[in-house]
């Protein structure tokens, strides 16, 4: 089994498929945790946030919202466990998470999809008024609401990905990094810049540049690259305990343990060709933290110390893109663009599956029916 | 990014030291319409510092030449027709395009046609157990003390450094009234044979020689005793530095066994040369060399002190630390450049203003080579830190932690991951040289194969309430 892709994705399939008996060999073309894996904020998302409507209220998503709810709520009961199934550190912390909304409709949505949350069993309540000016005396006294979810909070993305690879090795896979997949011919006889490997199986964890590994094989995915802008500042005494959002603007704040306050949300960054990384955008740093500030006023006089940029696969209907390529027998791909959060549930059910025959849902296939992409060989 | 309405320059100066200052004159000489941004309340650059708020000069004359010297390039730019914003910092670059942020104020961009980045330098940091206990300076720091305040950073100082500065500094020190109790050179005595090849190299350049021999002098005036091919190798003490224990050291400064001796201190200043402070120019995009005599990280410019992305030129120690004399010099060149580039001075009329600027500046490459010798950076002075020494002291990560994470690879980015050092708020400007070394002798590279870390704006902390821009078109999420 070769899996190529040295992030959350691909280490965390190693891991379970290692785990299951299967031999497995991971190659990776830059170093481990280095792309999305390792330069996202860590937070969970379990509630319903911007990026998963596709207009300004959620009637018409009903369906795929619900499940999305119980895929997260999967995934969190999942990284509560993986502490003791890596015997290793990820700090994990479950702070909570507050989503806000400023104006009538945006509270609108945080009732809906209240609604929904509720329907799929995890835990969210909408405050408003004194209720939240009391629970969360940090944010801006004139929003209109706040949806605070228990569960939500975030992981150390700087340990996640090693980690899993440390422990797939302990269990005899082999992890080599600089290795770059150069070419693939069926079989799978599998060219690289260190060599030829041979494998009756490959899964495709390569994230942001799937497509571009899946082109290889003729196989095309229905996946985009897009960068994302991020900003970090100053440590500063810890008053902020949740992760917030808002349900109508791109923003996610959060303060860490050192103090330091990460601030992202979906801004976009500047593409570059590899290996420059990409360019941060100074609109986007002035833009969101517009919102951040807007949001948290205390923040005003908090310092940006540093922006960076991690670049991401978006799929065009949300979903994550998680089975076999029909077309090409032993061909899989493991990819979700909540990717930090979804990783390690997406991975082991890759992994079941391969090792055990057990069912993945459709909706997830790579060659999925009814969607906007075609497999082309 | 959105300009601020009507900001546009023909010559946009980043630096008002001794480069930007010349470069400005200059330029408004030439018809070009010039902004020149510092991020001080006052211009003049390290060398040139004027005095802080509160202080009046009663008596110019008595300052000295170098302080006139001062006053006549800031004189000359204040003059010149220029817009002057001091206080301001640059902390983002793209292309013509650069974001300013005055002090209190918010985040606006401006264009310019040409960008002259003349950043100046910054002391080197070296790494050595006892470096961050209070009391240790960097000498920058201890002279900005003196020149702007008047205060004196202890009351027995121990100096260690290398190059023109250890000539220079402890005599400056002496002159304000500190008590130098000694001068540590990690390089060797000047021989005879050093003397006639430095005088041979003199000829244009009596102002340094001058210097040298009369700095020479008042530390012999005053008795300071000074000794050769030596280095600090810890400092020591409780709350502060009570204790300096140096060494001496080979050609490479690497401190030889049994030759430890100590001396009590309260305040040890560290001035091992200086390093260009390149965070723009990398953000910029421009292509480097590596010289370790001209203090690290040397951006590439051409005969015009044009960088390898249009539009950007560099000048002064920014751009190699060679000094104030080059540093007016090449501010000179690069507003010849400038006007050059933007129609306002044909080629034969630039030719020949430049014609006496190259003529010095060749002559004090010759200086600076016979001094060469007598003033390079031995790699033993990146070999001090033990195990417990603090390497990033922004986040506290020791050269233990780091010893592990550079052992998974030689790209100092994911050791920064790893480990968090360089992710502080310095930016790794203290560390960065530290850890490529470490990475460098780890993995066997010379040190400048060491990809240097992901440049990123902003250059500077600037307050988010100065950041944000509510005027930014939020599109929802990525539409199509």
């Amino acid at each position: 089994m070769l899996v190529v892709g040295g992030g959350l994705a691909g280490t965390a399939t190693a891991y379970w498929l290692a785990r299951e008996g299967v031999d497995v060999v991971l190659v990776e073309r830059s170093d481990l945790n280095r792309e999305a894996s390792g330069t996202n904020a860590g937070s969970f998302h379990f509630q319903i946030a911007i990026h998963q409507l596709t207009a300004r209220e959620t009637a018409s998503s009903r369906a795929r919202l619900l499940t999305d709810v119980g895929l997260h709520l999967s995934a969190a009961r999942l990284w509560q466990t993986l502490e003791q199934e890596l015997d290793g550190e990820l700090g994990v912390h479950a702070t909570g998470g507050l989503m806000v909304a400023e104006t009538p409709e945006e509270l609108q949505i945080l009732h809906d999809k209240q609604s929904i949350e509720a329907e799929a069993g995890l835990e969210t309540h909408v405050l408003e008024g004194d209720d939240l000016r009391s629970f969360a005396p940090y944010l801006a006294d004139d929003l209109l609401g706040a949806t605070f979810c228990p569960a939500e909070g975030h992981a150390n993305p700087f340990l996640a990905a090693p980690l899993f690879a440390r422990r797939a090795a302990d269990r005899g896979a082999v992890v080599r990094t600089g290795v770059e997949v150069t070419g693939v011919e069926d079989g799978y006889v599998v060219r690289t810049s260190a060599g030829t490997i041979g494998a009756q199986r490959i899964v495709n964890a390569a994230g942001a540049w799937a497509d571009d590994l899946a082109a290889l094989s003729g196989i095309r995915l229905p996946t985009r690259r897009e960068g994302l802008h991020v900003n970090v500042t100053e440590p500063r005494q810890k008053v902020l305990e949740p992760l917030v959002q808002h349900i109508g603007r791109r923003l996610t704040l959060k303060q860490a343990a050192n103090g330091t306050f990460i601030i992202g949300g979906g801004w976009p960054a500047r593409p570059e060709e590899r290996p420059a990384r990409y360019s941060t955008l100074w609109t986007s740093a002035a833009g969101n933290a517009a919102v951040a500030v807007r949001v948290m006023p205390a923040l005003a006089g908090v310092r940006l110390v540093r922006t960076w940029t991690g670049v991401m696969a978006f799929t065009d209907d949300l979903q994550p893109v998680v089975g076999g390529v029909g077309s090409h027998p032993g061909y899989f791909v493991c990819l979700a663009t909540t990717g930090f959060t979804l990783s390690p549930l997406v991975a082991r059910m890759l992994a079941l599956h391969i090792a055990r025959g057990e069912p993945l849902p459709p909706e997830y296939a790579p060659d999925r029916k009814g969607s906007p992409w075609t497999v082309t060989t | 990014m959105d300009v601020a309405a009507g900001e546009t320059y023909d010559l946009l100066v980043v630096g008002g030291g001794p480069a930007g200052l010349a470069a400005t004159a200059e330029a408004a000489a030439r018809g070009l319409a010039v902004g020149l941004v510092d991020e001080r309340p006052t211009f003049g650059g390290q060398i040139f510092k004027q005095f802080a708020d509160g202080f009046r000069v009663v008596r110019p004359d008595a300052l000295g030449r170098e302080y006139r010297r001062g006053r006549a390039l800031i004189e000359a730019a204040e003059a010149s027709g220029a817009h002057l914003l001091p206080s301001t910092g640059a902390v983002a670059i793209r292309g013509g395009e650069v974001v300013l942020v005055p002090d209190g104020g918010a985040a606006r961009t401006v264009s310019a046609r040409c960008v002259l980045i003349a950043p100046g330098a910054h002391d080197r940091p070296v790494v050595f157990p006892g470096w961050t206990l209070p009391g240790v300076v960097t000498a920058g720091a201890a002279q900005s003390l003196v020149k702007t305040q008047r205060v004196l950073p202890g009351e027995r100082i121990v100096f260690a450094g290398s190059g023109p500065l250890a000539l220079a500094f402890p005599a400056q020190l002496r002159h304000y009234g500190a008590n130098v109790v000694l001068a540590l050179e990690a390089g060797p005595r000047p021989g005879p044979r050093d003397v006639a090849r430095i005088a041979a190299a003199a000829r244009g350049n009596t102002p340094l020689l001058r210097d040298a021999a009369l700095y020479r002098l008042e530390l012999l005036r005053a008795r300071v005793p000074m000794r050769y091919r030596r280095i600090v190798v810890r400092a020591e003490g409780d709350r502060r530095v009570e204790r300096v224990v140096h060494a001496a050291v080979d050609a490479d400064w690497r401190p030889i066994a049994g030759t430890e001796e100590h001396v009590e201190a309260d305040a040890l200043c560290v001035g091992y040369g200086f390093v260009p402070s390149v965070e723009l120019l990398r953000l910029a995009g421009c292509d480097f060399a590596y010289d370790e005599d001209l203090g690290g990280p040397v951006v590439a410019v051409d005969e015009w002190r044009r960088t390898s992305v249009p539009g950007i030129l560099a000048a002064g120690d920014g751009a190699g630390v060679t000094g104030s004399y080059d540093a007016v010099d090449e501010g000179r060149l690069a507003a010849l450049g400038a006007a050059l580039d933007l129609g306002a001075l044909g080629r034969s009329a630039a030719d020949e203003l430049a014609r006496p600027v190259r003529k010095r500046l060749r002559r004090k490459e010759a200086f600076r080579a016979a001094l060469r010798p007598l003033h390079a950076v031995g790699a033993g002075l990146y070999e001090l830190a033990d195990h417990d020494t603090v390497v990033c002291r922004c986040e506290e990560v020791t050269k233990r932690t780091l010893d592990e994470a550079i052992a998974a690879s030689s790209d100092p980015n994911v050791a920064k991951g790893f480990t968090r050092a360089g992710m502080g708020l310095c930016q790794g400007k203290s560390c960065q040289r530290q850890v490529a070394a470490l990475v460098a002798q780890r993995h066997g590279l010379p040190i400048a194969a060491v990809p240097p870390m992901t440049p990123r704006a902003p250059v500077r902390p600037v307050p988010l309430g100065a950041v944000a821009d509510d005027s930014v078109e939020d599109l929802g999420l990525f539409v199509a």
